[in-house]
């Protein structure tokens, strides 16, 4: 993180308020869904969107995954593009869990919904701490093919800069569910959201 | 005469929030600590009046840290500060011994009016 | 707020729609767009609940959807890709569409009433029936193209590459449920003094009227295509070589008696066929088969034009070329 200028103190405030966010995000879920949910710190980390592609092709090599993506801005210069990645067996547990039935809607319409809770659930908890508010465009599945994850994200993360990968995993009391959230963020966004923390940090 | 307290959460910023949270008529003196191993310590080898506990924390989280003041027979306060809010969770940690169990957030009305309600503040 | 008078003129004015409901569903308001489309008056329906003003909703699918805004307080969206229309309004494209309905992309937001502080869903209404029509247009023709990929351009049947592809999947099937399979490699004669005679518009004629001929002579399962300029081929799935020498001689008879009418000119062609089947053994590829067939297809010229020969079992070079 120190390579693109976040000090330790930047650092932190924006780990707290992630893990604040995810704490918001896991309540309502678990009240939506009528379970339990087993929270796990998020690990954030600032890379080079560049790097984005190769770290994920590994995990999901071998398996059928699904890219879906949702644009997302704010006041303050505040914007960007949240990816969340999982592996389509995941997706099918938490569509049991919605309420879906085998049939009863598209596949993608699945994907979409799933995703644009997780996802808009999260940021609006990041957007309250942040005293923002966030507008989202609609969610678009870009992938449910088998294997080719990583030369998808690199179209996807062709035009950014930086990408914040926020690591998140979500444990359902019955089921396991894991999937990948990463924050794609271009670079005036960065800094702006470096001056957000600044200005948190100084009011304490 | 002033009130020795622990602030123990990771964050350095959660640690200044709670703090800053505080009424100014409160009167404390404040340590710190970053996990919940750094709490224990300070809890077994000094008299501390109050703790402000986070849960998600490396080393030992919150609860580990509860688990070790019940067993123990530590005598202090505890209320817990934590992002993970389901119901679920706060019932464990009431059952546990805390005092309470506040959001993060932390909304400063609902932490004074604990303060008071057990003569704290 | 110092521009409150421009929200009623520019919600009067959207091109999308806008309805407004409460967590009943009971509607609070609708603007003109849907006034418009729906024919209807915000004064008639105003607490009405929505599913019964508009009685074809898919009302699971969106309670399901409106409960998730509520309880999460956060947007819901729909695309017309998955679901073409939420709400059955016409469309303003009725010539240029052979959609009926209007293609919706829908927004669902979480509100607040200003002084009740009771939870509203603000439904937006966006018109993608643009985007629905360049969508079908495109899927169209993306199946004209993949079409024009496996054609040849001048007598329509598969293209050389598209039916050697074709011929090592057929062996590959033949091989695999151990059925019998034939090819046909046949030849126009003197295709060169056709040309000669009656120009190279002449020589296309010709091509173009018996490929369509022998096309019309074939089973559905058979795979004709054109090998080479005056060259064809055809694949004959489950056929052995007797039966394929029977359709050979049929068509190379046929050919025969067919006259095509060419600038007030009849004009008679004959073909040379050459028949070869899989024999697993020894055609381990694909060329291996056509080779056979060619083969075969020589002797037939050699012979004198204008008949069938087959290959035979262990024949393994050329007979002295002739044309």
């Amino acid at each position: 993180m120190s390579t693109l200028g976040f000090s330790e103190e930047q650092r932190d405030c924006l780990q707290e308020i992630i893990n604040v966010a995810m704490g918001l995000a896991s309540d309502k879920l678990a009240r939506f869904l009528n379970t339990f949910v087993h929270l796990q710190v998020p690990s954030i980390a600032l890379v080079g969107a560049s790097h984005i592609p190769a770290e994920f092709e590994n995990r999901y090599q071998d398996t059928e995954a699904a890219l879906v993506s949702q644009g997302f801005f704010g006041n303050e210069g505040v914007r960007g593009e949240a990816i969340v990645l999982y592996q389509m067996e995941n997706a099918h547990k938490i569509s049991a869990l919605l309420g879906y039935e085998v049939g009863d809607v598209s596949e993608i319409e699945m994907l979409t919904d799933i995703s644009s809770i997780l996802t808009t659930t999260f940021l609006n908890g990041l957007a309250d701490q942040i005293e923002n508010s966030l507008s989202y465009s609609a969610p678009r599945v870009l992938s449910s093919a088998k294997g080719d994850i990583s030369s998808l994200l690199k179209n996807t993360s062709f035009h950014w800069e930086h990408a914040l990968k926020v690591d998140i995993s979500y444990q359902l009391i019955d089921h396991s569910f894991n999937c990948d959230m990463i924050l794609l963020i271009p670079g005036e966004a960065v800094t702006n959201i470096q001056r957000i923390l600044d200005r948190i940090l100084e009011e304490y | 005469m002033a009130l020795p307290v622990l602030i123990c959460d990771d964050s350095l910023l959660a640690r200044k929030q709670v703090r800053k949270s505080l009424p100014e008529s409160f009167d404390a003196e404040f340590q710190t600590a970053g996990n919940g191993l750094e709490a224990l310590a300070i809890l077994r080898s000094q008299e501390i009046g109050l703790v402000f506990l986070d849960l998600t924390m490396p080393e030992l989280d919150g609860i580990g840290v509860l688990e070790v003041i019940k067993a123990e027979g530590i005598d202090c306060f505890v209320i817990v500060i934590s992002a993970d809010i389901q119901p679920e969770m706060k019932k464990r940690v009431m059952e546990l011994g805390a005092l309470a169990f506040i959001h993060k957030p932390v909304n400063e009305e609902k932490l004074h009016s604990i303060l008071k309600q057990y003569g704290l503040i | 707020m110092p521009h409150a008078w421009l929200c009623s003129p520019i919600l009067s004015q959207l091109n999308s729609g806008v309805i407004v409901v409460d967590d009943e569903y009971q509607i609070h308001y609708l603007n003109s767009f849907i006034e418009r489309h729906a024919s209807l008056q915000l004064s008639e329906v105003q607490g009405k609940s929505l599913f019964s003003v508009f009685a074809d909703l898919p009302e699971a699918w969106l309670k399901r959807k409106l409960m998730s805004v509520l309880d999460l307080n956060t947007p819901a969206f729909s695309s017309w890709e998955q679901r073409q229309y939420i709400f059955k309004l016409p469309h303003l494209r009725p010539i240029t569409s052979s959609s009926q309905y209007m293609a919706q992309n829908c927004s669902m937001l979480p509100l607040t009433a200003e002084h009740t502080e009771q939870p509203l869903i603000c439904i937006l209404i966006e018109d993608a029936t643009d985007a629905f029509v360049y969508q079908q247009h495109l899927s169209k023709t993306l199946i004209e193209l993949e079409r024009a990929n496996r054609q040849d351009g001048l007598t329509k049947v598969l293209n050389r590459r598209y039916w050697e592809e074709q011929l090592k999947q057929e062996i590959h099937r033949a091989q695999r449920y151990q059925h019998s399979l034939s090819m046909i490699l046949f030849d126009l004669d003197k295709f060169k003094d056709l040309n000669d005679k009656y120009g190279h518009l002449g020589g296309d004629f010709v091509l173009i009227q018996l490929a369509s001929f022998i096309g019309s002579l074939l089973r559905d399962s058979d795979l004709f295509g054109r090998y080479g300029g005056e060259e064809f081929g055809i694949i004959l799935p489950d056929t052995a070589l007797e039966g394929a020498v029977e359709v050979a001689e049929r068509i190379c008879q046929a050919v025969a008696e067919y006259p095509m009418l060419f600038n007030q000119q009849t004009i008679r062609a004959s073909i040379s066929m050459g028949v070869a089947e899989l024999l697993p053994k020894q055609h381990l590829l694909h060329d291996d088969l056509i080779r056979c067939a060619d083969m075969a297809l020589y002797n037939a010229k050699r012979a004198g034009r204008n008949r069938v020969c087959s290959y035979l079992a262990g024949e393994t070079e050329y007979q002295k070329k002739v044309n």
